[in-house]
Formats: C-alpha cells, sequence, structure tokens
C-alpha cells in the first residue's frame, strides 16, 4: 500500500501532475510582466485554471501519427520518457528521514537516469521522419554529451566532499560551512543544468525560429502532453537534485520541512525564467565552444578545490 | 550630371532632357546599344540598377523598357527608355544582369510578368507567379484575367501538382554520396513568414539557399490600374501595411506631378508626421522581429506596448490603426483636429521613458554581439553592386537616405543627417534600425512642433488645408517618384493617357525584392542558426516583396 502512494501520489504521478500544472502557471504568470503582458488572466483566481484546462485539452484531443513513421518508436518514446523522469523523484530526500528509496547509490541512480533522458529524446526526434525532428534530435545529443560532463562533475562535488553517495547523508551532513565551499560547484551545476533543460541561451535543441521546435514537430495531442510532461518531471529532478545536493533540501531557517525544500526548487526557476526573458539564444558551435573550453576545465578545477577544502576543513570528520 | 550627357551623346538618342534635380531622362532610339550604355555607365559610377519597367503600349505595339539607373554615392541617377516590339517571338532584349547583379530578379520579374526575354540572363526562371500563370504574362495589356479565374480549380490542382512533383524530386538529383538534403524553410515555419527558402545543407551546414517567392502575390500593380486615381491608394498602401504612409506618400506625388498640382505646406508636413508615424511603429516590429528570430521575445513585446501608442494617433487621425489610407493624391485624406495631438505627445512621452531601458538591455546585450557581430557581413562595394538601400546600405556605411538625397514633402525643412555604420554585420543593421528610430522620434517632434506652431500663428488652417483639387481626369504622361520607405527606397513610376481616369501603368520597385537576393549570397557556408538572424537583419517584408 506504501509503495502504491508513493508511486501514484508522492513523490508519483499525482506529485509530478500537480507541479506540471502549477509551474507551467507560475512560468506563465512570471513571464508576462517581464514581457510588459497580463498572462493568463480569466479562469480561476489568477488565471490559475488555465493550464489545467490547456493540458485537459491536450490529453483529450487526437493524437496524429503522420504517415511513414515508425508508429512504436514514434508513441513509445512518449510515455518512456514521463517514466524516466519521473524515476529521480525516488532518490530524493523530499523531507527528514522521507525517501523512497534510501540507497548508498542514490546520486548515482538519480544522475544516471537525468542522462539517459536526453537519448530517449533523441529517439523521439529520430522516429519522427522528419527533417527538422531529426536536426533537433542531433542537437539533443550533442548538446547533452558536451554539457552532462561538466554537470555530472559539478553534482559529485557533494559527494565527494561528504565522501558517500547516499542523498540523506549528503542532506544531513550539510552545513552553511558546506554551502559555502560547494557554491563554485552550484554555479557549474545551475550553468549546466540550462544546458541540458534546453533553457535559454542553450534553447538549440527546440529552437523554433531554425529548426521549428525540433522533435517537437511532430507531436500532438496525448503524445505532446506526455512530452511536455516528461520535460517537467525533468525540471522536478533536476531542480530537486540542485537543493538535496548544494542547498541542504528541507533544512531550513527556523524549522525543517518539505515547504524549504519547495521555496529552494522555486528559487532556481524564477533563475531560470529570469534568464529567459533576457538571454537570447547562442548557436551550437558557440554552445560546444563554451562547454569544452571553459565548462568542462573550471569542472575539473572546482574537483580538485572540493579536495582540498575536504582536506582543510572536513579532515576527521 | 554633364558626364553623363557626355556618355550619351555617342549613343543615338531621341532626347536626353534633365528632370527633376537628380535625374537624366533619356530614349534610346535602338535597344541594341542598351549594353554599351550600360557599360559606360558603369565606369562612370551610376553602379546600381534600380529597377527594369516594361511598359505595355498595346496600340503602339511596343514594350517600353525602362531602366532606372542609381549612383547612391554621388546623387546622379538616370532614367533609361528604349523601345522593343511587344510580339511575344520579338520581344527581347540584352541581360543587364552580367553588369549589374542588382538587376538579376529584376528582370526575372520582367520576363514572368511581361513575357520580356533576357538574351544571356544567367537564370532567367520565372519568379513571383505561381505555376498556372508561367508562360502567360499577366500584367500585358492583352491578358485576360476573367478568363484565367474561370479555370481556378484546374489552377489549383498545377500549383499543387507542381509542388508534389518538386518535392518528390528534389532530393533524388542530388548527388548520392553526399549527406546533403533538402530543408523547407517556410512558407509556414515559425520565422519565416510567407516565402520559401529552398535550403541546401549538409546536416548543420548550408550549402546554398534559393528563395522561393509569391505566396502573398496580389498582383497590386495591375490593381491600380483597374481602380480610380484615389481608389489606387488602398492598393498601393496594402505593399506592406508595417509602414504603409509613405508608400501612399511616394503615389500621390507621383499622381500629383502628371496632374501639376502643389500641394499645401500644411499637407507636407502632415505627410512627414504621418510618414514618420507609419516608420516608427515598422521599425519596432523590425527590431522586435530581430530579437525573435533569436528566441528572445521580450523586445518584441515592450515594443508592442509602446507601439499601440503611435498607433492610437493613426486611428483618432484617419480611423484605422494599421490600413490608414490617410494619404490622397491632392494632400493628406482628413484635417487635423489639433487635440489628436495630444495623442501623439502621450506616444511620444511613452517612447521616451522606454528607450533608455531599450538600449541598455537589448542594444547592447552581450549574447546579441556574440552571435550577430561575426554574420551577414556585406561590404559598401555590395551595397551598390546589388543596389541596397535603407538601412541595410547605411548600416555598411553608405550615405544614402531619399529623404536627404532627394528631399519630398517637407523634409528640406527638417533637421537629420545620415546616420550610417562601418561593419555592415547583421547587429550594425540591428543597431542602425535603432538609431534610424530614434532620429524618426525626433523628427515628430519637429514636425509636430512646427505644425503647432503655425497653426498658432494662423499660417495654417489645419481644417482646411489638407486638400487642393485635383483634376477629374489626368492628361497623358509619366512620372517617377521615390521614398525613403521603412525598409529602403521605393521608386513609383506613374504612367497615365489621355483623359485617364486611372493609372496605366503602376511599378513599384520595393525594397525587400534586392535584400532577398542577397540571402543565398550571405548564407552560403553559414549554419541552419544563421538562417533567422541574418534573414531577420535584413529587414525583409514580404508584402513588397512579391506586391
Amino acid at each position: 500500500m506504501e509503495t502504491m502512494i508513493q508511486a501514484f501520489v508522492f513523490p508519483g504521478l499525482v506529485y509530478v501532475l500537480l507541479w506540471t500544472v502549477l509551474l507551467f502557471w507560475f512560468f506563465r504568470k512570471f513571464m508576462a510582466p517581464l514581457h510588459k503582458r497580463v498572462g493568463p488572466h480569466f479562469n480561476g483566481p489568477a488565471g490559475s485554471y488555465q493550464t489545467l484546462f490547456d493540458l485537459s485539452k491536450l490529453l483529450t484531443k487526437e493524437s496524429i501519427t503522420p504517415d511513414g513513421v515508425n508508429p512504436y518508436l514514434f508513441s513509445m518514446m512518449p510515455i518512456l520518457a514521463v517514466i524516466i523522469a519521473m524515476l529521480p523523484a525516488a532518490f530524493v530526500p523530499w523531507s527528514d528521514g522521507f525517501v523512497v528509496v534510501n540507497t548508498e547509490y542514490g546520486l548515482l541512480a538519480m544522475i544516471v537516469l537525468i542522462g539517459i533522458e536526453p537519448f530517449v529524446l533523441f529517439l523521439t526526434g529520430f522516429g519522427s521522419n522528419n527533417k527538422y525532428s531529426f536536426l533537433g534530435g542531433v542537437r539533443v545529443i550533442t548538446q547533452s554529451i558536451s554539457m552532462e560532463t561538466s554537470f555530472f562533475m559539478a553534482a559529485l562535488s557533494p559527494a565527494l566532499l561528504f565522501g558517500t553517495l547516499n542523498m540523506t547523508t549528503i542532506v544531513e551532513s550539510s552545513s552553511w560551512l558546506s554551502f559555502i565551499i560547494l557554491f563554485p560547484g552550484f554555479v557549474l551545476y545551475f550553468i549546466a543544468l540550462l544546458g541540458l533543460l534546453e533553457q535559454p541561451p542553450f534553447n538549440i535543441p527546440d529552437a523554433e525560429q531554425e529548426i521549428v521546435y525540433g522533435l517537437y514537430t511532430e507531436y500532438s495531442g496525448t503524445n505532446y502532453f506526455m512530452l511536455k510532461l516528461a520535460e517537467f518531471a525533468e525540471f522536478m529532478a533536476v531542480f530537486a537534485g540542485a537543493a538535496a545536493l548544494f542547498l541542504g533540501a528541507y533544512k531550513g531557517i527556523g524549522f525543517d520541512s518539505y515547504f524549504w525544500f519547495f521555496m529552494k526548487m522555486l528559487a532556481i526557476a524564477i533563475m531560470m525564467m529570469t534568464l529567459r526573458a533576457a538571454t537570447p539564444r547562442i548557436t551550437l558551435k558557440q554552445m560546444l565552444h563554451f562547454s569544452w573550453h571553459y565548462m568542462v576545465p573550471i569542472s575539473l578545477v572546482n574537483v580538485a578545490w572540493i579536495m582540498l577544502a575536504k582536506a582543510l576543513f572536513f579532515t576527521g570528520a | 550630371m554633364q558626364k553623363i550627357k557626355d556618355i550619351l551623346t555617342n549613343f543615338e538618342t531621341e532626347y536626353v532632357e534633365d528632370y527633376k534635380k537628380v535625374w537624366i531622362k533619356t530614349k534610346l532610339t535602338k535597344s541594341s546599344d542598351l549594353l554599351g550604355v550600360a557599360e559606360a555607365l558603369k565606369a562612370e559610377g551610376l553602379r546600381s540598377l534600380s529597377t527594369v519597367s516594361p511598359t505595355d503600349f498595346i496600340d503602339d505595339g511596343v514594350m517600353e523598357m525602362n531602366y532606372f539607373f542609381e549612383d547612391l554615392i554621388s546623387k546622379r541617377n538616370l532614367w533609361l527608355k528604349c523601345d522593343i516590339p511587344r510580339e511575344t517571338e520579338l520581344c527581347k532584349i540584352d541581360s543587364l544582369t552580367p553588369l549589374f547583379p542588382s538587376a538579376n530578379w529584376h528582370e526575372r520579374e520582367s520576363f514572368s510578368m511581361f513575357g520580356v526575354v533576357f538574351e544571356n540572363h544567367p537564370d532567367l526562371r520565372p519568379i513571383i507567379v505561381s505555376e498556372d500563370f508561367i508562360g502567360k504574362a499577366p500584367f500585358r495589356k492583352d491578358f485576360d484575367w476573367l478568363k484565367h479565374e474561370e479555370d481556378s480549380l484546374k489552377n489549383m490542382q498545377l500549383i499543387v501538382d507542381a509542388f508534389k512533383e518538386e518535392q518528390a524530386t528534389n532530393e533524388i538529383n542530388l548527388d548520392p554520396d553526399s549527406s546533403e538534403t533538402v530543408l523547407n524553410w517556410g512558407p509556414t515555419h515559425p520565422a519565416s513568414g510567407p516565402i520559401r527558402l529552398k535550403v541546401h545543407c549538409d546536416g548543420e551546414e548550408v550549402i546554398s539557399v534559393d528563395p522561393d517567392i509569391g505566396y502573398v502575390w496580389r498582383a497590386l500593380e495591375h490593381l491600380v490600374t483597374q481602380k480610380d486615381f484615389v481608389g489606387a491608394i488602398v492598393a498601393v498602401e496594402r505593399l506592406c501595411f508595417m509602414d504603409n504612409i509613405n508608400s501612399m506618400t511616394g503615389y500621390c506625388m507621383a499622381v500629383e506631378e502628371i496632374a501639376d498640382v502643389e500641394i499645401t505646406e500644411f499637407a507636407k508636413w502632415m505627410r512627414v508626421l504621418l510618414g514618420e508615424v507609419a516608420r516608427v511603429s515598422s521599425h519596432f516590429m523590425g527590431l522586435g522581429g530581430f530579437f525573435n528570430n533569436m528566441g528572445l521575445h521580450t523586445l518584441g513585446m515592450w515594443n508592442m506596448d509602446t507601439r499601440e501608442f503611435f498607433l492610437d494617433f493613426l486611428e483618432s487621425y484617419s480611423g484605422a490603426r494599421i490600413a490608414t489610407a490617410a494619404i490622397e493624391p491632392g494632400g493628406v485624406r482628413y484635417g487635423l483636429d489639433m487635440t489628436m495631438l495630444d495623442e501623439l505627445q502621450k506616444a511620444i512621452e511613452k517612447f521616451d521613458g522606454n528607450i533608455g531601458e531599450v538600449e541598455a538591455i537589448f542594444v547592447k546585450n552581450p549574447t546579441m554581439k556574440l552571435r550577430a557581430k561575426n554574420v551577414g557581413i556585406i561590404t559598401a562595394d555590395e551595397v551598390l553592386e546589388f543596389g541596397l538601400s535603407g538601412i541595410v546600405a547605411r548600416g555598411s556605411g553608405v550615405k544614402t537616405d531619399i529623404r536627404i538625397d532627394e528631399p519630398y514633402a517637407a523634409y528640406e525643412q527638417i533637421d537629420m543627417e545620415y546616420i550610417t555604420r562601418d561593419a555592415g554585420a547583421s547587429q550594425d543593421r540591428f543597431v542602425m534600425l535603432f538609431e534610424d528610430l530614434k532620429q524618426s522620434v525626433k523628427i515628430i517632434k519637429q514636425a509636430k512642433k512646427h505644425i503647432e506652431d503655425e497653426v498658432a500663428s494662423g499660417a495654417f488652417n489645419p481644417t482646411k488645408d489638407h486638400m487642393v483639387k485635383m483634376p477629374k481626369k489626368l492628361p497623358k504622361g509619366e512620372a517617377i517618384s521615390r521614398v525613403e520607405w521603412a525598409r529602403g527606397e521605393v521608386l513609383m513610376h506613374l504612367v497615365t493617357e489621355e483623359k485617364a481616369k486611372s493609372p496605366y501603368r503602376l511599378k513599384m520597385r520595393a525594397p525587400s525584392f534586392n535584400h532577398t537576393m542577397m540571402l543565398d549570397y550571405l548564407l552560403k557556408g553559414k549554419t541552419l542558426s544563421d538562417i533567422p538572424l541574418i534573414f531577420g537583419s535584413l529587414y525583409i517584408c514580404q508584402g513588397d516583396l512579391d506586391r
């Protein structure tokens, strides 16, 4: 019974759906004043039902499978994408003592699951039988290969500092001191996160003006809904990773609770959105250059810094 | 100017005369001299061919060819005419494309619309017209539009079949060992508008680009001949709805010249005022579009916000926000209620309040510079060669602006200057657009102040001075007029018959035509990411591309 609740309610399906609806609405409402617009307005308080209606509309619309595609590949990949994107939530310590799978390899499992996702997206593009989608798929894979290197190295820095891959232990050992030591790692993680989640300035794989939303081009109805759900579940996994690894997860001022965890995730979302409103897209070549010339070497330096800090401040611990 | 006349003495001409301040008008006796004259003119410095405009005189049995040569540097221009027979088999003339690359598409257009065959043209394919019009020369006076429309189902089938056949074969013809593919960038692409670029690419790299235009062809140049002189303005303003005022101004100037009517000083100032408001509204869209093409919609939204205030003024004046139909032969359509200028004052205040923010965040945006600094570079030489104009020409350091070169309306009394940038890259065209926008607002302020002062002193009567009486029928004649449109130079060539109630022929030379010609040249060897950026920076409007 407990497993069922965890799979379907928290941190499973219902939680992900709720998160998607609320975050989607929040993104739209937050972007609107930056654009000098109003955003969703008419349905519900401050237009909050709008996303619910949009998503339910997408769910009930016909899902068109174009001629000439492999229908199994085309329709299976969105479901697979959602499942894989939801799995990392099982390894995250959401509040004190609450983690679905408490394992010594929690961090490893999480980054591996985050790393599989782009490959699934590549296959959706590959299966669409459309030149723009294929180009989008190629861009996804190119970008993830170059961004994941620094993403993984940044994500591993707390593990190196505390000497464990267990997420619960990492959160329990975190302190103000470790936050300061891990701060460069957090910055690297955040930049790599933009690349991994295809957010500006790295929204190259779904550049609508260049390759017509890339891998999303042929998708409609339920399948499109699935891909969007996967995208937002992926947001959740990556934000939760950032909050747990660098910002002390549920630990907060005064009391420890899931509330603080949520606020931390929201803060990262706000940073991402603000960048989205102010930065144009860069090109694939510039992204590759940035990644391999700056991100990867700096990540290596960061690892060296973590080892040094560990020797200086955490000896005997 | 004397040197051009000297050149012309070497050839047989019917007449050589001065026309306006910066033009010489001449007619060659023999069309076979054309190539020789063109060569001499090019050596003299008239390096741009603005456009080629055939006029079909069906009663005389001749096709009169009009060539407009321009020298963007020293502002000397030549209007060259020559007659060729109008029978389909004999309707031939030497192509000027090998000498003047800017003639390329203009000659293709004449070929599609009038059936004029240009000998030695490197690429004489039909352009603009859809498959059902190919080989039929729709702009000839003996073309039966009604009969053509009767078979509209069959015509549509022709278009569909041709497209399907092209899609089925376009990649079969490519080298099977290469990974080259053909992408249809448009006409239903998020950033393209109604134009199709056939992009040959190898992965991300662009090999060549072949623009396919004509998706919004409305045959405006034919449409105006079906209307009277006043009714024609609604066709002329649809050149591009972003800046409709200035295209109407150009047309009205040509009509007034043939009718020999001088409009009032007040109407001239109103044309400046309205024209600059329209330019501002167009530039706002252009600036926003540039950033939209890089995936950032914030500037577009901000600009929309400010632009609404300028459209409010147009609405209070003419009743319409976009298609205003506010300029008419003989002046401007409506009198001015001075309270309307309060709307304009609001818009100017809004503009002044926002422009600093826009400059700090977007014009100096480091990521934009990273993207746009080194792509789409056009040198000053290429500007002359390809006959580019407007912000594209000025972004490459060529000092050309019709408002100063050949002042019309009240621009003579306006205090303005050439704004140029040197590097000619996409970024420079964007900054150029921004600077041009600021200058436009300055001109609006000047014009507004002048109108207010003159009305206060009693020199202008804003409710009565806006129109002078125009004759119902126009004499036989022809005229050209040039205006600095938001996107570049618009040249109108108007021909009328005796006792004319409607234009006999109107040629509209629109700047986007030349700018689109550059796409293949600019995009070769670049990546797919650069297509929307360069396309956006050329400030192309599909409306005036197809007409």
